[in-house]
């Protein structure tokens, strides 16, 4: 757990899956922060050396944030588990629109500990908060 | 919340909330569970779940949960519902992630005295033949048109390829192969995802176990499933891999739009779904289809692989090391059946995510000689405890949608027993019961502890004094294989 008050994550106890709350002051951090909550869930442990990193832009649109937290998640989940690869997130931007753009350095990693299956919309709800905005994530594993 | 007070006690192991509860339920919900069972269940959100898929348009009959319910995203793990074909609706998240999730059970003419001393060598082999772990890659590359075969033709393809006898395909649901399974259908991503892993178990819950046959309930029954006391039998547990979960997460996705089209109304939107004649629905239950082909061809490759590891292991030792099939089910699907609801047989899309078919004697697609006993039912339980074979009853097709419970049911959180148990104790406390383990990583063992599931005895006790179901056999654990 990240312990920075602003933002961050925590795991949460769910009978069957995987729960994480996210809190972040604006939404760019609270994806940001989402993103790094997946990563320790799937438990990556190494960095694979010798690899030099890669750069890469992804642009998603969604119907609503809530979509677009979930479609940049998956985004990251999917070359977590296909390419085998970890991005840390050098530039991210969210309008109002349910755009999102980032830009991701990846580096390849030599394996990670759990299979996640997917990031559900279960109960899926971006609040705001006082210090900004908050919300919690169903993984299914 | 839904809570023990708003049930309406049917019998001492049906319950329902009533379609008053709420005023979106377009049905009823009927709970199996005994008393004991439905206190674990209202702990957590599994029966505020069921009520809140009663709000999918086209619902018949009653949402179902059996008695090994657990709490899940959209509808609970457990559930069971129909929707009128073709207005009503599918929902993926109905189905779950895990598209055709499911056991199959292989029969021996092994006893346990037999094979005792091989046991260790088994379980190595096993583990080496069959691929296991975390985003582990089965050893098959195929390439996108072998996949798309695979999606088409599921058990076929394994039998074109020398995986699979005839026997194999009677003794699966829908004979490994279900209709109407179109790979145009699936994204690149999806189809990217199959290339690898046919022919490999995953992670998570899913095992091989080697189970030796400790009772047997019904003479008669287990005589047809070739089943003997004291013989061995060999399980195993897994779904889709990474194809399945990406046509779940694809159609979520898509299927977000649809709602809106459509003007459903939902109070959770993991539970997103489309009119079964929509384009959106048919694409869905054609890519749903082609998942669900490939983890037939999937349990059938990995069958393939554990007959290799028993030759290896066991010839010159043994006369006979055969595996032949008794069945293949699977426990999260959507298929389009008949049923007499309320009097009147209707088609209708049963929804079965956490549920077993268990089809009573003389239905359909059962090969002819289960066609006297039922459908064998698999209820896998918990590592280290008994599993079952039960068989489906007339009852069941009556009450329960031709529908039985898939196993004991989470009742522990991951991060608890995690905290609680440690695997390599855990480990060594299998191994003093005699149990083998072979797994890839401790925390994940830990994760699966039996202590973090109900008691499979008193889930499959529900659906027997329920009648939607009869016992035929208790399978014991010797070796278990985890990813």
């Amino acid at each position: 757990m990240i312990k920075d008050k602003k933002a961050g994550f925590e795991e949460l106890a769910h009978t069957a899956d995987l729960e994480i709350r996210v809190w972040g002051k604006d939404l760019v951090s609270l994806f940001r922060q989402a993103a790094a909550g997946m990563i320790q869930l799937s438990g990556v442990e190494e960095l694979e050396e010798g690899i030099s990193s890669v750069q890469q832009n992804i642009s998603i649109e969604a119907m609503d944030f809530e979509g677009l937290l979930i479609l940049f998640l998956e985004e990251l989940l999917y070359r977590l588990t296909e390419d085998y690869m970890v991005y840390e997130i050098q530039k991210l931007s969210v309008t109002n629109e349910y755009t999102l753009k980032a830009e991701l350095k990846g580096a390849q990693i030599k394996s990670y500990q759990r299979d996640i299956k997917a990031v559900t919309y279960h109960n899926l709800n971006i609040r705001t908060t006082a210090d900004g905005y908050e919300v919690n994530i169903v993984f299914d594993i | 919340m839904v809570s023990i007070n708003d049930l309406n006690r049917i019998n001492s192991y049906e319950w329902e909330i009533p379609q008053s509860f709420r005023a979106d339920m377009r049905v009823p919900v009927r709970i199996f569970a005994s008393e004991k069972l439905l206190k674990d269940v209202t702990r957590d959100k599994s029966l505020e779940q069921a009520v809140n898929a009663c709000a999918l348009p086209g619902l018949v009959g009653s949402v179902m949960v059996m008695p090994d319910m657990h709490q899940g995203y959209g509808f609970p793990i457990g559930g069971v519902a129909a929707t009128k074909y073709p207005e009503g609706v599918i929902s993926p998240g109905g189905i779950g992630y895990d598209i055709n999730c499911g056991v199959r059970l292989l029969g021996s003419r092994l006893s346990y005295q037999e094979i005792k001393p091989y046991l260790d060598d088994l379980a190595t082999a096993l583990s080496q033949f069959c691929p296991s772990g975390v985003g582990k890659s089965g050893h098959l590359r195929l390439s996108a048109s072998e996949v798309e075969d695979v999606c088409r033709e599921g058990s076929r393809w394994a039998k074109k390829k020398g995986y699979a006898s005839d026997q194999d395909l009677r003794r699966t649901e829908e004979s490994g192969h279900i209709r109407g399974a179109n790979p145009r259908y699936l994204s690149p991503r999806a189809l990217k995802r199959g290339r690898n892993q046919v022919g490999s178990l995953g992670a998570g819950n899913h095992f091989i176990e080697i189970d030796l046959v400790s009772e047997i309930y019904d003479r008669q029954a287990a005589q047809v499933m070739g089943l003997r006391e004291g013989d061995i039998t060999l399980q195993i547990h897994c779904g889709s891999r990474g194809l399945g979960h990406q046509v779940c997460s694809d159609y979520v996705k898509s299927l977000q739009q649809a709602v809106h089209r459509y003007g459903i109304k939902l109070p959770d939107r993991s539970l997103v779904c489309a009119p079964l004649d929509s384009p959106e629905g048919e694409a869905y239950l054609s890519a749903m289809s082609c998942a669900a082909n490939y983890a037939f061809a999937n349990r059938q490759v990995l069958s393939h692989y554990a007959r290799e590891a028993f030759e290896s292991v066991l010839v010159g030792k043994v006369k006979d090391w055969h595996l032949y099939q008794i069945y293949d089910v699977a426990h999260n699907i959507g298929k389009i059946e008949t049923h007499q609801i309320g009097g009147k047989l209707i088609k209708v899309c049963v929804h079965r995510k956490g549920a077993t078919r268990a089809f009573g004697p003389g239905a359909d697609d059962l090969p002819s000689e289960y066609k006297k006993i039922g459908q064998p039912v698999l209820v896998p339980g918990s590592m280290g405890t008994s599993s079952w074979v039960l068989c489906g009853t007339k009852e069941a097709m009556q009450r329960s949608l031709g529908s039985c419970c898939h196993g004991a049911g989470r009742v522990m959180s991951r991060t608890k027993a995690k905290k609680t148990i440690w695997g390599e104790d855990l480990r060594k406390q299998l191994e003093n019961d005699g149990i083998i383990i072979r797994a890839g990583s401790m925390a994940g063992l830990a994760e699966e502890a039996p202590a973090a599931y109900k008691d499979v005895d008193a889930v499959v006790d529900t659906v027997i004094n329920a009648g939607i179901a009869t016992k035929v056999a208790r399978l014991k654990p010797l070796v278990v294989i985890k990813g």
